[in-house]
């Protein structure tokens, strides 16, 4: 286990857990129901989410065997077969409308066992997940090529035209009819809504009208694989061409290897609406140059050609040292879909060395370091708050709506917030646009601890700001409240006053700061005032409005200040 | 280090993701699980050449690379969230460097606020906060960038360090950091690296 485990470290995969389904059955249901659960030991490894050769144990043992050394990168085949003898897949113009994109190819004389079925089938659930972004781009599709006989047609019909047996059904269904079906299915239901409201439905059939598969959502019974199937027809069909090609690539090549013929896969002839054809798989290999001192020098090692050569082909790019050693050429197979500039290339040949190989320098690069000077400011402001005898609190930057409005006596419209489209729950409906609330519900949570409650935060609100290029700008504002028996106006007064102190602003009306008295829905009628600086207002300070109080779950009375700090930066 | 000005919670798609070289429907950009916003749910205004190029290398390829060969949708990049990740200061940044008549060596740094839609528990808050640092120069190497993370981290008292490959969108080669918790008794991961794709 530890030695696998190192191995996944230096690869870049991750095991994050060893487990046996009898575990994972404990786990999530009990003890009892885990009696009899198969004890052999399960890996669950994590795969880097660009790496689509990895999902199968097929691509993973290989990849692992190769970087080890202990086989070399297989060759994968294209068999194109004689005139008239191939498959071909015929889109009609119906399709092609809405999804216009299909390949295909054969897997001939394939041998499967439980586990290379079941590795199969789960290779494609993993893939329809993941780069087919829930069979959105590109749905697969695999049958026993000897239940029925080419060439095949990819076209779109009414729903009520569509008739066949689905996967592992007993019956007859229409497409309508398949829909309802699997409205329920835990599974299946997520993808009906990929087609359900368009005119015509994706359909697949044989040259005798043999329903083949309706994509994305099922397949026919009729073309089930089963463990004795030996001709294996593979299509992809979708809206985003690269991604087909990339998936098929990747089914064939994991899985050619149980080919009497092993690594050799047989091509079809796709046929466009417009009459083009087109051989698939692709199964390009592509070759890239890279100069060995480039590799050398972004990792910040000195391997010779050749050693860099090698250290590459052990991450399944077969390279080799050309010119007069001073180059180094690359053949991407087509399994590393992921390969796309010379730095995955660098990246693979770290790995391969081993990122705990690499000595760590430091640049030497001379800089002068300097401080945001809001945050400079932010940084004096808190500790003289705290020396003032106030505790500092962190709070939420998300909230409900009524933590910004209702509570405080306004109306949402006028707060100018910014609204999240997707809260989880309705804590988090809107980005704060005054840090009272935060603070409110600081002292709430914080009910059994002893009077005065005294605390400031200084942090950034969200506001809406049409002038920005987002549309949105935060500002640093400071709030303080002090919560008592008594109110403690002067406190809080008093606090406003030594900040300006710290601030070095005057107080007097010109170029000074100086308050007047007036309303705030917050606050207590009469015990409200606003706070101007710097020829405008930053804020405000009073006695809170004990509805507001109230509305927060509190019990005392309670004085607030809250003024925003940028003019003073 | 200097600090990168980061006072926008607010980004736009653009900066978040695209120019970040994050596909618009890999599932990469979904594991953020992203706060998308309803108002203001657009970006109104994005670096128009910038974008032009943005668009271009994901669609085709450039600067040497493939690119993901697929239609790059404007709309997509002009979506609002709460950012995911300080790397959209970063990216702001470095975009400033480059429009500066001459190229200087910076250094960068940030401590703010991130964002992510997940349930909370004991492990996971939907806000916290995250460090981030930026070095910008000629000739750095993977080996330097180990060195400066080997510096932080002793700074913090962590000392025994181990470094994984991983994947960002972003960055390539990228490179976890593991070090060894005594508490624990096992490796775990504290932070995340990697150098830019060109």
């Amino acid at each position: 286990d530890e030695e696998f485990n190192e191995l996944c470290f230096e690869f870049g995969l991750e095991l994050d857990e060893v487990t046996s389904e009898k575990d994972i059955i404990s786990k999530e249901k009990g003890e009892g129901k885990a009696e009899g659960a198969s004890e052999t030991i399960l890996y669950k490894i994590d795969v880097p989410a660009n790496r689509y050769d990895l999902l199968c144990l097929e691509g993973l043992v290989r990849g692992l065997q190769v970087f080890k050394e202990r086989i070399d990168l297989p060759r994968y085949e294209k068999i194109i077969p004689a005139e008239g003898e191939g498959q071909r897949l015929i889109i009609t113009e119906e399709v092609a409308k809405f999804r216009p994109h299909a390949v295909a190819a054969v897997l001939r004389n394939i041998t499967f066992t439980k586990e290379r079925y079941d590795s199969f089938i789960d290779l494609q659930e993993k893939l329809h997940q993941n780069i087919c972004r829930r069979r959105a781009l590109v749905a697969i599709g695999t049958h026993d090529l000897d239940t029925v006989s080419g060439p095949f047609t990819f076209t779109a019909k009414a729903p009520s035209e569509i008739k066949f047996k689905p996967l592992n059904q007993s019956q007859e269904y229409t497409a309508s009819q398949i829909m309802d079906l699997y409205r329920t299915d835990s599974h299946l239901r997520h993808y009906l809504h990929l087609i359900e409201n368009k005119p015509l439905y994706p359909v697949i059939f044989d040259s005798n009208g043999v329903v083949v598969s309706m994509p994305p959502i099922i397949n026919g019974d009729h073309t089930k694989i089963s463990l004795t199937t030996r001709n294996v027809f593979i299509e992809c069909t979708g809206t985003d061409m690269t991604k087909a090609k990339i998936v098929l690539d990747i089914i064939v090549t994991m899985f050619s290897e149980y080919c009497e013929k092993p690594f050799t896969v047989e091509a079809v002839e796709v046929t466009y609406p417009n009459g083009k054809t087109h051989i698939y798989p692709e199964l390009a290999y592509r070759k890239e140059n890279v100069r060995p001192e480039l590799i050398n020098k972004k990792i910040g090692i000195s391997e010779t050609p050749s050693s860099l050569a090698k250290l590459l082909t052990r991450m399944c790019l077969k390279s080799q040292v050309t010119g007069n050693g001073n180059n180094i050429e690359i053949e991407i197979p087509p399994t590393r879909a992921d390969i796309i500039h010379a730095c995955d290339i660098v990246e693979d040949a770290a790995i391969a060395y081993g990122y705990n190989n690499i000595q760590m320098t430091i640049p030497k690069t001379y800089t002068i370091a300097n401080q945001l000077p809001l945050n400079k400011l932010t940084e004096l402001l808190r500790l003289d708050l705290a020396a003032a005898g106030f505790t500092e609190a962190l709070t939420f930057a998300l909230c409900s709506q009524e933590d910004i409005a209702d509570k405080l006596g306004m109306d949402i419209s006028a707060t100018k917030a910014v609204h999240i489209a997707n809260p989880k729950t309705a804590e988090f409906q809107v980005a704060r646009t005054t840090l009272l609330p935060g603070l409110l519900k600081t002292v709430a949570a914080n009910r059994k601890m002893p009077l005065p409650l005294k605390l400031f935060e200084i942090s950034d609100v969200v506001v809406k700001d049409p002038s920005k290029d987002v549309g949105a700008r935060n500002y640093r504002h400071l709030c303080a409240i002090y919560y008592n028996k008594n109110p403690g106006f002067e406190i809080i007064h008093g606090l406003l006053d030594r900040v300006m102190q710290l601030l070095e602003v005057p107080p007097n009306k010109e170029g000074g700061y100086m308050i007047k008295a007036t309303e705030g829905s917050a606050f207590f009628p009469g015990r409200c005032a606003e706070i101007f600086a710097k020829g405008q207002s930053i804020g405000k300070l009073g006695v809170l409005h004990p509805d507001v109080i109230t509305k927060f779950e509190l019990t005392m009375p309670c004085s607030a200040l809250e003024i925003n700090i940028e003019p003073f930066v | 280090f200097t600090e990168m000005p980061t006072d926008n919670f607010v980004e736009s798609s653009f900066w978040n993701f695209d120019a970040l070289f994050q596909p618009q429907q890999h599932p990469a950009r979904d594991q953020h699980d992203t706060f998308f916003l309803q108002d203001p749910a657009e970006a109104p205004e994005l670096p128009a050449s910038y974008m032009a190029k943005v668009r271009k290398v994901h669609s085709h390829g450039g600067y040497g690379s493939q690119g993901y060969k697929y239609v790059w949708k404007v709309e997509e990049a002009r979506k609002n969230l709460l950012r995911t990740h300080t790397t959209s200061a970063s990216a702001r940044a470095l975009f400033h460097l480059a429009h500066q008549d001459k190229f200087t060596p910076v250094k960068y740094f940030s401590i703010d606020r991130v964002f992510r839609n997940e349930s909370l528990d004991a492990t996971h808050l939907a806000e916290f906060h995250q460090v981030e640092g930026v070095v910008a120069d000629r000739g750095l190497t993977l080996g330097h960038l180990m060195g400066i993370l080997r510096q932080f981290f002793t700074k913090l008292g962590i000392t025994k360090l181990r470094f994984k490959p991983a994947y960002n969108p972003y960055t390539e080669p990228s490179m976890e950091v593991f070090s060894y918790h005594e508490g624990l008794k096992k490796w775990v991961e504290v932070g995340n690296s990697g150098v830019f794709r060109p």
